[in-house]
């Protein structure tokens, strides 16, 4: 098929139908006035429900920010929303993002699991495509960048995250431990320590003793029994009769939503007794599904993650439109910082000088300071030197009345705490 | 922290275990263990059957219990019907299912060689767990049952109701199906046409139909299985690769096509788990179980009660 | 055939500068499984011996390279081969205990899974290595470090990586040492019989093919540049490998490669097409039903078909 034979038209039909699929490079497209995003997300596969909630929290994103005007200071110029699915294998990462930027994203968006994300680094790298990374809690992700670019392998670092890492995670969750216990005037000797044995569940467990190691508080961790489980689990009864021989007081566990749907059940089974279950940071313990499902053994359960601030009006309403439109999912960690992810490019795409050098977006990335974040801050949304958000910090959620409600810190707080636990 | 390494410097402190091996702790994890394995050992005897009689290795057979799984779902939440009641139906609707995939797809390759056999199984397990994806999604679900919350306690131990009547249950269509075997005229055909498949057609046994009966049957036990786990274990069309796997495990530790050796497996593969949980880290303790295979593999192959050498 | 073989062998190398870089992506995919599933095909289709556990040999290639290149600066040039001989290793190990011990078919096929599931368990909780965490390689461009600024250099790779291994087992088949692996597939007791040392041959055959998977992991760690224990060593890449060997055709030359070519594009199509309505997992459906169909109708796999038919 040579270019020659076919009318101009016949051929950018064909080749706007083809590059669909094969994605041949659009050179010779008009380029109408849109700014690409490549959002890639685990839409199908094991981890389709965080997936598609991205999905969704990025497209209304998008579409708050085109009806308000888009950005303004290039024009009004639209964002559009590119999309790809990587079914949580991390060699569909690199392959959506090759598609992607081949049918003229110019910022990438993703990827949930911290595999398929580090494959799309390396494409962002190479191809020198800003990535901003909504979620994806693994150090590595970034600080492998931030060090290959210290160390001059690479001239520019081109991606960056606003989600918390595994050591932040670790830190926050510690502090707010500190200060719970000191709010309830108690000094916890026996927390025990009990997560998932998977990507997610020992990046976060990691990350917890370290911080613990580091701040020395006056709680004591039960850091030589620790407990992991295969994830999912058949049958966890044996580890919680471990659990049990510890006599612990407070139980720390890091879950997923399966086998949180049998160890709270089994520690109820097993009466195992404590001040709370206060999780470090995991899912299982507050999704809608998971409250249906576990109904009074969650409740009063406490968990660290990153959470929506309920108290900003904007985020209520968004949180309306999104169940609406998610068919009454709601809105949530990975709804809100795929949100969040598309305002802070908006925001970018506003101060850079250029939109088609990729170094003018990075460099206004580096000069960002939003505080229009709907998800709960510690402060504006900027990138430290290795590209993470240190502001990006999770609260202290509780299930209060078989709802998630921030509890702490107290500015954060739309309840009162409820610590210990009142006894059954 | 990051030096190219890829994880946080503070690594994960090696478990010590527990300083003095709780008593208590072991008792328990027997009993667990014990209770547990029932449920394994029903799906591992319908396994077993289905290799005994046709040499056929059921690799969708964790798929199917899945479905079973799924089905118990469906009638608990449409229908309001108690899993322990349901999980004849889901036994019924897994014959049929069982059946019909000896009959139309099975039954073709019967003279084919293993490795044929093995890569139809393992298409028909692709396409059970993913059509369960398609209708059911990724998301773990659990069946409520009123008996599911209860504990009985026998001093510092205690037992799960649910997984004493499962326990129970799985014992009982344990025996139900050897009494079928041996006592009546449909198992005895099948029994025959598993020792000898040439004497069964010269006496003139419908051997088709004895196969199909077979596949069905221990696809039923599959789905009683599932059924009866189903309030026990959150399942998400995944799990299935685990099951058959676990099945597997279970079948060759404890003799292919031995119902007492499948049984015996069970219980025998979920202790071993449950002790290894207690005395090493619990996220280890799927390798006891793998270990066991490789052992039984190369030492004794036919298994533990298994009648003859592979 | 012999010309669209030589049409399609120019063609190949010229391709990165006439499409699109996913495209070019594709194709590197489609390589590196074809690449796999002849590896796989030594031991799996000339001999006969069913592995469903070469993800265990992919892993361990994989890991040791990356291991070696980021902890010891080893370049992963020469660490590949390393790679490759540690999974030669595991092969041996598993070839040993499952030939010396006389496992045959299903027996096989189960040691095979168990070893693969062994080693994700131990993966996922060695601290060392990532545990379930796993391990991140980062990204710095360098071609001494096995790694490209410019994604084309995986192409060629993977394209050499692809006509090597075709050109070798090609090449094996014609000798003794394919014409024994076939003869002990279709009847090993009959080569016993005759005198032929079946355990030796399938020994070499399996060490073969998982020193060739090994080599396939190092690829594969600086492509993703990330390995995680349930995906590298997980059955379902195992199913994978096995897939496009059968369906194009186990014991042939060009089965794996007809095969990765029908298999890729077709997972790729259904990703889209499907995710698009919100089915989930069609693609392996369409999996699952071609592999039902190829036995059933089909049982010497695509290629040889394709070839009788090319041939009137």
């Amino acid at each position: 098929m040579t270019p020659h034979a076919l009318s101009r038209r016949t051929f950018l039909k064909a080749t706007v139908a083809g590059a669909a699929v094969i994605g041949v490079p659009q050179t010779l497209r008009a380029q109408p006035k849109t700014f690409k995003i490549g959002a890639v997300h685990p839409v199908t596969g094991p981890l389709a429900e965080p997936g598609q909630a991205c999905r969704l929290g990025a497209q209304l994103g998008v579409e708050a920010i085109n009806a308000a005007g888009g950005v303004k200071g290039k024009g009004g110029m639209q964002l559009e929303l590119l999309l790809g699915d990587t079914q949580s294998k991390p060699e569909n990462g690199r392959v959506e993002a090759e598609r992607l930027v081949n049918q003229g994203a110019q910022m990438l968006l993703g990827s949930f699991d911290s595999g398929s994300t580090a494959a799309m680094v390396s494409v962002a790298q190479q191809k020198r495509v800003p990535f901003l990374v909504d979620i994806a809690a693994a150090d590595p992700i970034t600080a492998n960048v931030a060090k290959a670019v210290k160390e001059g392998q690479q001239k520019v670092q081109y991606v960056y995250r606003n989600f918390p890492t595994g050591s932040s995670f670790g830190r926050k969750a510690v502090q707010y431990f500190t200060e719970i216990f000191a709010e309830a005037k108690v000094t916890p000797k026996r927390v025990a320590l009990m997560h998932c044995n998977d990507l997610f569940g020992v990046n976060q467990a990691r990350g917890f003793l370290a911080a613990y190691k580091a701040a020395k508080p006056a709680w004591t961790l039960l850091e030589d029994d620790v407990i992991p489980w295969p994830e999912p689990p058949a049958d966890l009864s044996t580890e919680v009769a471990k659990l049990k021989t510890l006599k612990p007081d407070v139980i720390a566990p890091i879950t997923r939503p399966a086998s949180a749907q049998i160890l709270l059940p089994e520690l109820r089974k097993q009466r195992v007794e404590s001040l709370a279950i206060l999780g470090p940071g995991s899912p299982g313990l507050y999704e809608a599904g998971q409250i249906a499902a576990l109904k009074d053994d969650l409740e009063y359960v406490l968990d660290s993650v990153p959470w929506p601030n309920f108290k900003n009006p904007r985020t209520q309403k968004l949180a309306e439109d999104y169940q609406k439109r998610s068919n009454g999912r709601l809105f949530d960690t990975n709804s809100g910082y795929s949100y969040d992810a598309i305002s802070i490019i908006a925001d970018v795409l506003e101060r850079a000088a250029k939109l088609d050098d990729p170094d003018a977006i990075v460099d206004a990335i580096h000069k960002t300071t939003f505080t229009g974040g709907l998800m709960q801050y510690g402060g504006p949304i900027h990138f430290s030197e290795v590209g993470d958000n240190p502001n990006a910090i999770s609260t202290m959620i509780q299930i209060l009345k078989a709802k998630p409600v921030a509890v702490w810190p107290k500015d954060a707080a739309v309840q009162k705490l409820v610590f210990p636990r009142p006894k059954a | 922290m990051a030096q190219g390494r890829g994880r946080a410097e503070a690594g994960l402190p090696a478990p010590q275990g527990l300083t003095a091996i709780d008593a208590t702790l072991v008792a328990q994890a027997l009993l667990n263990g014990v209770l547990f394995g029932g449920v394994f050992s029903l799906m591992a005897v319908g396994l077993t059957l289905i290799f005994g009689v046709m040499r056929v290795v059921n690799f969708a057979h964790g798929d199917m219990m899945v479905w079973g799984m799924y089905l118990a779902w469906l009638m608990a939440t449409r229908a309001g019907v108690d899993p322990y009641l349901g999980f004849v139906l889901c036994a019924a609707a897994l014959f049929v299912l069982g059946f019909l995939v000896q009959r139309l797809l099975v039954q073709r390759i019967v003279d084919a060689p293993h490795e044929m056999q093995i890569l139809l199984m393992l298409g028909v397990a692709l396409v059970l767990e993913n059509t369960a994806l398609l209708l059911f999604g990724p998301e773990p679900q659990r069946v409520r049952s009123v008996l599911a919350r209860s504990t009985l306690w026998l001093g510092p131990v205690f037992v799960d109701v649910a997984r004493l009547i499962a326990f129970g249950v799985a014992a009982l269509l344990t025996l139900a199906l050897s009494l079928f075997l041996f006592r009546t005229d449909l198992g005895r055909s099948i029994r025959a046409a598993a020792d000898n498949t040439y004497g069964a057609l010269v006496i003139g046994t419908d051997v088709q139909r004895v196969y199909a009966a077979a596949f069905g049957v221990g696809a039923a036990c599959v789905g009683a299985a599932g059924a009866l786990v189903s309030p026990l274990l959150p399942f998400s069309p995944p799990t299935g690769l685990q099951l058959s796997v676990a099945s597997f495990n279970i079948v060759i530790i404890g003799g292919m096509g031995s119902l007492l050796g499948a049984f015996v497996g069970g219980l025998l593969v979920a202790v071993a788990e449950s002790l290894g949980a207690v005395f090493l880290k619990p996220s280890l303790k799927e390798l006891v179980s793998f270990s066991l295979l490789v052992l039984i593999l190369l030492f004794r192959p036919a298994g533990l009660f298994g009648r003859r050498a592979s | 055939m012999a010309v669209a073989a030589l049409l399609v062998l120019v063609a190949l190398p010229l391709a990165p500068t006439l499409v699109g870089s996913y495209v070019v992506t594709l194709l590197t995919l489609i390589f590196f499984y074809g690449y796999l599933g002849q590896a796989w095909n030594i031991v799996g289709g000339y001999a006969g011996q069913l592995s469903a556990g070469h993800a265990a040999f992919l892993g361990i290639g994989a890991y040791a390279c990356a291991v070696l290149a980021v902890e010891k600066g080893l370049t992963p040039w020469i660490g590949m081969f390393v790679g490759g001989a540690l999974a030669a290793v595991l092969g041996t190990l598993i070839g040993f205990l499952g030939f010396r011990f006389g496992l045959r078919g299903f027996y096989f096929v189960l040691l095979t899974v168990a070893f693969a599931e062994i080693c994700r368990i131990v993966a996922s909780n060695v601290d060392a290595i990532g545990g379930a965490v796993g391990y991140y390689i980062t990204f710095t461009g360098d071609p001494r470090q096995f790694q490209f600024q410019d994604a084309r250099a995986y192409y060629y790779i993977a394209l050499v990586l692809m006509l090597g291994a075709t050109g070798l087992v090609a090449w094996l088949e014609r000798r003794r040492f394919g014409v024994y692996l076939s003869a002990i597939r279709e009847d090993e007791g009959a080569c016993e019989a005759l005198g032929v040392d079946t355990f030796r041959y399938k020994m070499l055959a399996m060490m073969l093919s998982s020193f060739l998977t090994g080599i396939g992991g190092a690829f594969y760690a600086f492509y993703v540049f990330s390995l995680q224990p349930a995906s590298v060593f997980g059955i379902p890449l195992s199913v994978e490998i096995i897939i496009r060997a059968v369906v194009g055709g186990a014991g042939t030359v060009a089965g794996p490669i007809v095969g990765s070519f029908i298999l890729s594009p077709l997972a790729e199509l259904a990703r889209h097409y499907f995710a698009q309505s919100g089915w989930h997992g069609a693609h392996l459906i369409v999996y699952g039903a071609l592999l039902i169909a190829v036995v059933l109708f089909l049982p010497e796999g695509a290629y040889p078909r394709l070839a009788r038919l090319l041939r009137r």
